[in-house]
């Protein structure tokens, strides 16, 4: 009998810690992807600064200048805003102590459809940046200026040596 | 489509794959207008028609590049820009963009498989049979062999006649010749004695001279001339002799 009860605790026990909860497993599974952007950007035409006296920088052919030309291509209407700014400080140069005054413009000069023919009409500006929205799936080229004048309204002289500024150019998503 | 226009050989191979066009648009917002490019089909039709309407939209510069299954160039035609409204297309370009398989047509290039070298044409020239000459046959038709040999010997009689007359005829000129040649001289001699006698040579014989003599005026002083011995020395020698000698004819 006592041996019936040892093996009848034993089955209970078993039974008990069958009926127990276990210790839970957890596991981070990854999942990866990537976006193709449907809007890209290239340069068609590098910007030249031209000097035609001695405080002034600008891409006015006029002044042996080179606007620069920039296209953004994208194969989705309405997903996009085209965001283009002129410079508004020299990425590299001389040491310059005095302050420069920065002008410019950016404009459409050309588009893979006159259903874009309305493109700067409908772009508006915030401060150097003038924004696009791409309404339509296709190519947009655009031209920008750029000037500045040193000196603090007193016309003061560029010292001499090498001068880079950048236009910033972006694909945003609406 | 032919090579001047555009720039490069149009023979058979070439596909035309694209159209990429730009153009500038000047026109007021307002006004519609239209602007087609086209490209024929030399069969029938149009290769492709591309429209952009203009009408309500700022005018500017288009660009845009037109895909094309690869279309034989054999068949693409006349291309135009076409234009309705109010507006004016200006500094429009056109590029066609292509490929070009050499080998379509093996005979394009010798290495291309199935090529087939070019044989010349040789022109057919008439050859000259003379057996077939009616004229060569009569000259060399066989002749009866005895009355060639009679006219033969009849020539031969003929021509030496002919010659003995011709010896005859220039003896009998040669004869009146010399005949004639000495009339003449005995003429002109004639003729040039009688000239002579016609001179008159009276005032030679007539002349006088002043004193009627002419008397010796040189005087040789010393009365004597002496042979100069040294010359005469000099050109007893033979090579002088021969030098003076040889001179003479250089």
């Amino acid at each position: 009998m006592k041996k019936l009860m040892t093996i009848g605790l034993i089955f209970a026990l078993a039974g008990c810690s069958l009926l127990m909860p276990k210790k839970v497993a957890a596991e981070n599974i990854g999942i990866t992807g990537s976006v193709q952007s449907r809007c890209t950007i290239n340069t068609d035409t590098p910007g030249v600064y031209g000097n035609p006296n001695a405080y002034t920088l600008t891409t006015a052919p006029a002044s042996a200048g080179q606007k620069p030309i920039v296209r953004v291509d994208t194969t989705l209407a309405n997903a996009y805003n085209a965001q283009i700014s002129y410079p508004t400080s020299f990425a590299s140069s001389p040491s310059l102590g005095d302050t420069i005054a920065w002008t410019g413009a950016v404009a459409v000069v050309q588009t893979s459809s006159s259903d874009m023919s309305g493109y700067q009409a409908a772009s508006t500006t915030t401060g150097a940046a003038r924004t696009y929205p791409l309404s339509i799936a296709g190519t947009t080229w655009f031209e920008i200026e750029s000037q500045a004048t040193y000196g603090g309204g007193q016309n003061k002289a560029f010292p001499g040596g090498s001068y880079t500024a950048h236009v910033v150019a972006e694909c945003i998503a609406q | 489509m032919s090579t001047n226009v555009l720039g490069i050989p149009t023979d058979e191979g070439m596909d035309i794959s694209g159209v990429l066009y730009n153009y500038n648009v000047v026109k007021n917002v307002e006004d519609d207008f239209v602007v087609t490019v086209q490209n024929k089909d030399k069969e029938d039709g149009y290769i492709f028609q591309d429209t952009e309407d203009w009408s309500g939209k700022h005018g500017m510069r288009i660009q845009k590049v037109i895909p094309l299954p690869y279309t034989p160039i054999e068949n693409i035609g006349e291309g135009s820009i076409k234009t309705t409204g109010t507006g004016t297309v200006e500094d429009a370009t056109i590029l066609y963009m292509y490929r070009w398989d050499e080998c379509r047509n093996p005979q394009n290039n010798e290495n291309c498989p199935g090529y087939v070298p070019i044989i010349p044409e040789i022109p057919n020239i008439d050859v000259y049979d003379a057996l077939e000459d009616d004229a060569v046959d009569d000259a060399t038709e066989e002749t009866d062999k005895e009355l060639y040999e009679k006219e033969k010997e009849e020539d031969t009689e003929n021509r030496d006649k002919e010659e003995e007359d011709e010896d005859r005829l220039e003896l009998a000129m040669a004869a009146s010749e010399n005949a004639l040649t000495i009339a003449n001289t005995a003429t002109q001699a004639s003729v040039l004695q009688t000239m002579n006698n016609a001179t008159n040579v009276n005032s030679y014989y007539v002349a006088q001279v002043p004193g009627g003599v002419y008397r010796e005026s040189i005087s040789l002083q010393g009365g004597e001339v002496v042979d100069n011995k040294k010359a005469f020395k000099s050109l007893s020698q033979d090579k002088l002799h021969n030098t003076m000698i040889r001179e003479q004819y250089q």
